[in-house]
C-alpha cells in the first residue's frame, strides 16, 4: 500500500464535476416531481377505479418495480429506436426515472390514499364534493402529512440511485462526469472518493430542503441525520 | 305540506336490508328525535337521507319535491338542503378550525372567502369557538371538535340539520356544552332530525319522538306520550330499562 492520492487533478476539474451535481439534481427533481403527477394519478386509480384499470395500474406497478431501472431505461434508448422512436439519452432517463418513480410512488401513495379516515370522506361527500375534490382537499393533504417522510425518503433514493443510471447512456450527471474524468487520467480512487463526498452533501442539502418544506407546510417534524 | 317527509324507505348495507319501510313527517321548524335500541336503523335513516346509504325503496320529500336518490346531481342538491353532523366529529384533522367552516362554501360553492370567513366567525361564536379559529381538531377536546362540526355544517346554510348521536362520543361533561348549541338552534326555527341516547334532553326539546326498532317506526308521538304511556310493548320494555335505570 505505497498509493500517492493526488487530488490537485480533482481540484482543477472541480467545475466539471459540479456541473454533473447540478445535473444529478436538476434529474432528481424533475423525476421525482414527474413521478409524483404519475404515482397520485395511478394511486387514484387503483383505489377509486373500476377493475380493468385498477388490473392496468397493478400491471404497469408489477412490471416496473420488478425490473431493473437500467433495464427500462435501456429498452427506451436501445430499444425504442427500432421502432422508429428516438428520444435524446437525457430524455430516455428523464421518462424512464419519471416512469419508474411512478411506480414506486403509487405504491407509497396508496397506503397515503388507505390510511384516509372513511369518516372524514364522507363529510366532505355531505358536504358535496365530488370525488375529484374529495382528492384535493381531503386526501392530498393528508397523503402531505402522513406520508411526507416516506415520500422525503424516496426523493433521495431517486436522486442519489435512480439518476446515476444515466452515466451508462452517456448522461453526464455526476456520476458520468466522474467516470468520464477519471478515464483521462485515471485517478478513479481520488475522483470517485470526491464524487462520493459531493452525493452526501447533495443529499444532505435536498434532506434539509425537504425537512424545511415538511415543517412549513405541513407541521411535519423530520429528521434530517 | 310538510318539510320533510319520509314515505315507505327501505334501504340496505351490501345485502343486508336495515330499513324496512320508514314513514314519518318533519314540519318546518320541528325538532324530531329518533330513538330506539342499537341495531335499529336510526343513524341508518340520517345517512339514506344524506344519500351516503342507497335507497332501495320508497320515497323522500323536501317541501313537496321528491329526491332522485339515483342521480348524482338530485342526492347533491339533496346535501344542500340538509347537512349532518356525525357522532365522531368527523373533522377534516389537516386543516384549522376555521378551513374547516369556510372549505366547502368556498372551494365547492365558490363563494368570495372574505364574506364566508365572515359568517364563520359569526358561526363560531354561536357555538363559543370564535377563539379557537386557528387552532387544529386535534388539539380540542372532543365537545370543542363537535361544535365545530355543527358549525361546519350550518356554514352551508341547510335548512334542514341532521344530528347523528351527537353527543355518544363525548366525556359526560362536555355533554352539556353540545346539547347547548342544539338547544339554542332549536330555539331558532332549524328543522331538526336527530338521533340520540340523551333522554331527559330529546324529552325537552322534541315536539315529536319516534321509536323505532330493528329497521321499522314502531310508535310515534310527543314526547310525553312515547315516553310516559308507550302503547307498544317494545317501546314499553325499552323505555322501562332505560329510564329507570
Amino acid at each position: 500500500m505505497n498509493y500517492n492520492f493526488q487530488f490537485n487533478v480533482v481540484w482543477r476539474n472541480f467545475d466539471a464535476l459540479l456541473e454533473g451535481a447540478w445535473l444529478t439534481f436538476q434529474l432528481g427533481v424533475f423525476a421525482f416531481t414527474a413521478g409524483l403527477f404519475v404515482g397520485l394519478i395511478c394511486a387514484a386509480l387503483k383505489t377509486y377505479g373500476p377493475w380493468p384499470v385498477r388490473l392496468l395500474v397493478n400491471v404497469y406497478v408489477v412490471f416496473i418495480t420488478n425490473t431493473p431501472a437500467l433495464i427500462q431505461i435501456y429498452f427506451l434508448y436501445f430499444g425504442l429506436p427500432d421502432l422508429g422512436i428516438r428520444w435524446s439519452n437525457e430524455a430516455c432517463v428523464l421518462i424512464g426515472l419519471t416512469l419508474n418513480a411512478g411506480a414506486y410512488l403509487t405504491m407509497i401513495l396508496r397506503a397515503g390514499f388507505l390510511s384516509v379516515r372513511t369518516a372524514e370522506m364522507e363529510a366532505g361527500e355531505t358536504l358535496g364534493m365530488s370525488l375529484i375534490q374529495r382528492i384535493r382537499y381531503i386526501v392530498v393533504p393528508h397523503i402531505a402529512k402522513s406520508i411526507y417522510p416516506a415520500l422525503a425518503n424516496f426523493f433521495i433514493v431517486i436522486l442519489v440511485m435512480g439518476t446515476s443510471v444515466g452515466a451508462l447512456i452517456g448522461v453526464d450527471e455526476l456520476t458520468g462526469q466522474a467516470i468520464n474524468l477519471s478515464s483521462v487520467n485515471y485517478r478513479w480512487l481520488e475522483y470517485f472518493t470526491v464524487t462520493a463526498g459531493l452525493y452526501v452533501v447533495l443529499t444532505f442539502v435536498a434532506s434539509l430542503g425537504l425537512a424545511l418544506v415538511g415543517r412549513w407546510a405541513f407541521r411535519v417534524r423530520a429528521r434530517i441525520f | 305540506m310538510p318539510h320533510l317527509a319520509v314515505s315507505d324507505v327501505f334501504a340496505k348495507y351490501g345485502k343486508l336490508e336495515v330499513l324496512h319501510g320508514i314513514s314519518f313527517d318533519v314540519e318546518r321548524g320541528e325538532v324530531v328525535s329518533l330513538v330506539g335500541p342499537s341495531g335499529s336503523g336510526k343513524s341508518t335513516v340520517l345517512r339514506t337521507l344524506v344519500g351516503l346509504t342507497p335507497v332501495t325503496g320508497g320515497h323522500v320529500d323536501v317541501d313537496g319535491t321528491s329526491i332522485d336518490y339515483h342521480s348524482a346531481r338530485a342526492i347533491k342538491a339533496a346535501r344542500d338542503r340538509m347537512a349532518i353532523v356525525f357522532q365522531q366529529f368527523n373533522l377534516f384533522q389537516n386543516m384549522t378550525v376555521l378551513r374547516n367552516v369556510t372549505l366547502a362554501p368556498t372551494k365547492i360553492k365558490g363563494r368570495p372567502k372574505a364574506e364566508v370567513e365572515a359568517e364563520a366567525i359569526e358561526l363560531l361564536s354561536l357555538v363559543g369557538l370564535a377563539d379557537k379559529r386557528d387552532a387544529y381538531p386535534d388539539e380540542l377536546s372532543g365537545g370543542q371538535q363537535q361544535r365545530v362540526a355543527i358549525a361546519r355544517a350550518l356554514a352551508l346554510k341547510p335548512e334542514i340539520l341532521l344530528l347523528d348521536e351527537v353527543t355518544s362520543a363525548l366525556d359526560p361533561e362536555l355533554v352539556n356544552e353540545v346539547l347547548d348549541t342544539v338547544r339554542r338552534l332549536a330555539g331558532e326555527g332549524m328543522t331538526m332530525l336527530l338521533v340520540s341516547h340523551e333522554m331527559s334532553f330529546v324529552r325537552e326539546v322534541s315536539n315529536k319522538v319516534i321509536f323505532m326498532d330493528k329497521g321499522r317506526v314502531v310508535e310515534s308521538g310527543p314526547p310525553g306520550q312515547i315516553f310516559d304511556a308507550p302503547t307498544s310493548d317494545r317501546a314499553r320494555d325499552f323505555f322501562g330499562k332505560i329510564l329507570r335505570g
